[in-house]
């Protein structure tokens, strides 16, 4: 089992392009014309997203596992 | 709750979304134009370079408010340095400014009659006893129900809409294309053509692009495989540095994600149709998708136009047969020599460059190669080369 986790956005480097939400298998990102959703529930922890960024925008934080 | 009813809704101000809405408009029928950007047109993700043929074929004004530079050709350049040039005493092509020509193709479907709505994103499809009947949307903050006959995924690479309404357009990450593109000063390049350079290192299963849109001004850009650990801005900045290129008059940057491995096969599902970059209807030699956008745009609006007077929505899966007896089929042609020249090494490319003239370049890329290739397979460097005539053989 892939390791968990949450994927988080650099806004700085982000441009909204959407590359990411195309390469989601589970619709887990939304762009927004105001802004960039992370759908926790819906993410497979895949990493598909993180290296289809053409800017590096995203990385992956470990999901903190309630005890 | 504000309620509006259309006979078809169109989502997303692209190039094919326009181009149905304007067809639609000028057949008599309602039809609605949304889009989530508040300015038509921008952010673009374009090299924006597109042949000269269009304008008459998809019936679109020649209109200078678009056109920054008219094109004679194309100049390729594989690894080691050679180069091979396409060259015609015809403008064969132009530099387009996508946030005016964007802009005004959803100034034409106005113009016929059409309903166009900015900063209005579809958030999902409305059902009503397990059909879809329209889209839930929102203009600026405030939520809007649009009913329709019939909707249209125009919506981009994301295609949310259409994999909302169940049509499956997912594809993996392998079969896209992640692009980094300046619009900058550069010098040095002949501002008549359009230049493409070659290379595992320089643009791994992609190539560099400079599109003129002035004589010292270009769209500067890289398309790499988008499952690559390092990003296409890496590639695109280290190309820049090893040729000397002053990258300090950046006047635009742009971003996106290419769909470059293949085609949506169900382009309908009951009522809602999808096309375009949200259809995967992408030349996947190259990468530009707008000539494919208006072309699958003109067959899909001819079909709806054909459901609304004959008030009957089958016929609406004719769109689907027709673009894949037609452009699907071309397309199909252009993926088979990608997936060979991905596989091309920096000597095969070097050796391919050096040996084809400008007119064999332009058949591979067109899908038309048969003869290209049966040649090439008689060149000496290839008859030694057992891995080159298994790659060459499999394009026959």
């Amino acid at each position: 089992m892939p390791e968990k986790i949450k994927v988080v956005v650099n806004e700085d480097r982000c441009y909204l392009c959407s590359g990411c939400a195309a390469v989601c298998p589970t619709l887990a990102i939304e762009v927004h014309s105001s802004g960039w959703e992370f759908i926790q529930e819906k993410c497979i922890s895949c990493r598909i997203c993180i290296n289809a960024c053409p800017v590096g925008a995203l990385s992956a934080e470990p999901l903190e596992v309630k005890e | 709750m504000n309620q509006m009813k259309y006979d078809a809704v169109i989502v997303g101000a692209g190039i094919a979304g326009p181009i149905i809405t304007r067809n639609i408009a000028r057949a008599g029928y309602s039809v609605l134009l949304i889009d989530k950007k508040w300015a038509i047109g921008m952010p673009k993700q374009c090299a924006e370079g597109i042949s000269i043929k269009i304008f008459e074929k998809y019936d679109i004004p020649y209109d200078k408010r678009f056109i920054n530079r008219e094109i004679y050709g194309a100049k390729l350049y594989s690894p080691s340095g050679y180069e091979l040039e396409l060259r015609y005493k015809e403008v064969s092509g132009v530099i387009l400014e996508r946030k005016v020509f964007d802009k005004m193709l959803a100034y034409y479907a106005t113009k016929a009659g059409a309903d166009v709505l900015t900063r209005t994103e579809a958030v999902d499809v409305i059902r009503k006893d397990g059909k879809i009947v329209g889209i839930k949307a929102k203009h600026e903050d405030e939520p809007v129900e649009i009913y329709a006959d019939i909707i249209v995924a125009a919506d981009g690479v994301e295609s949310t809409i259409a994999r909302k309404a169940g049509i499956n357009t997912y594809a993996p990450p392998h079969e896209f294309d992640s692009s980094y593109e300046y619009e900058m000063l550069i010098e040095g390049f002949d501002p008549d053509s359009i230049h493409i350079w070659f290379g595992n290192e320089i643009a791994p299963r992609g190539y560099v692009w400079v599109f003129p849109k002035d004589e010292d001004r270009a769209n500067v850009g890289i398309g790499i495989n988008s499952d690559n650990p390092r990003t296409a801005k890496y590639y695109l900045d280290k190309w820049l540095r090893e040729n000397n290129i002053p990258a300090k008059k950046l006047l635009e940057i742009n971003v996106g994600i290419v769909p470059v491995g293949g085609f949506v096969k169900e382009l309908v599902k009951d009522n809602v149709l999808v096309v375009g970059d949200a259809a995967r209807q992408v030349n996947p030699m190259h990468g530009g998708g707008m000539a494919e956008a208006m072309e699958a745009g003109t067959i899909a609006s001819k079909w709806i136009v054909k459901a609304l007077e004959e008030e009957n929505l089958e016929l609406l899966k004719n769109y689907t047969k027709e673009w894949w007896e037609t452009d699907g089929k071309r397309l199909e042609r252009v993926l088979k020599v990608r997936r060979v020249t991905e596989k091309l090494s920096d000597e095969d490319l070097d050796l391919f460059i050096q040996v084809l003239s400008g007119a064999d370049a332009e058949k591979i890329a067109g899908g038309d190669y048969v003869e290209v290739i049966k040649a090439l397979l008689k060149h000496p460097k290839v008859l030694l080369s057992p891995r080159r005539i298994k790659l060459l053989k499999e394009l026959l």
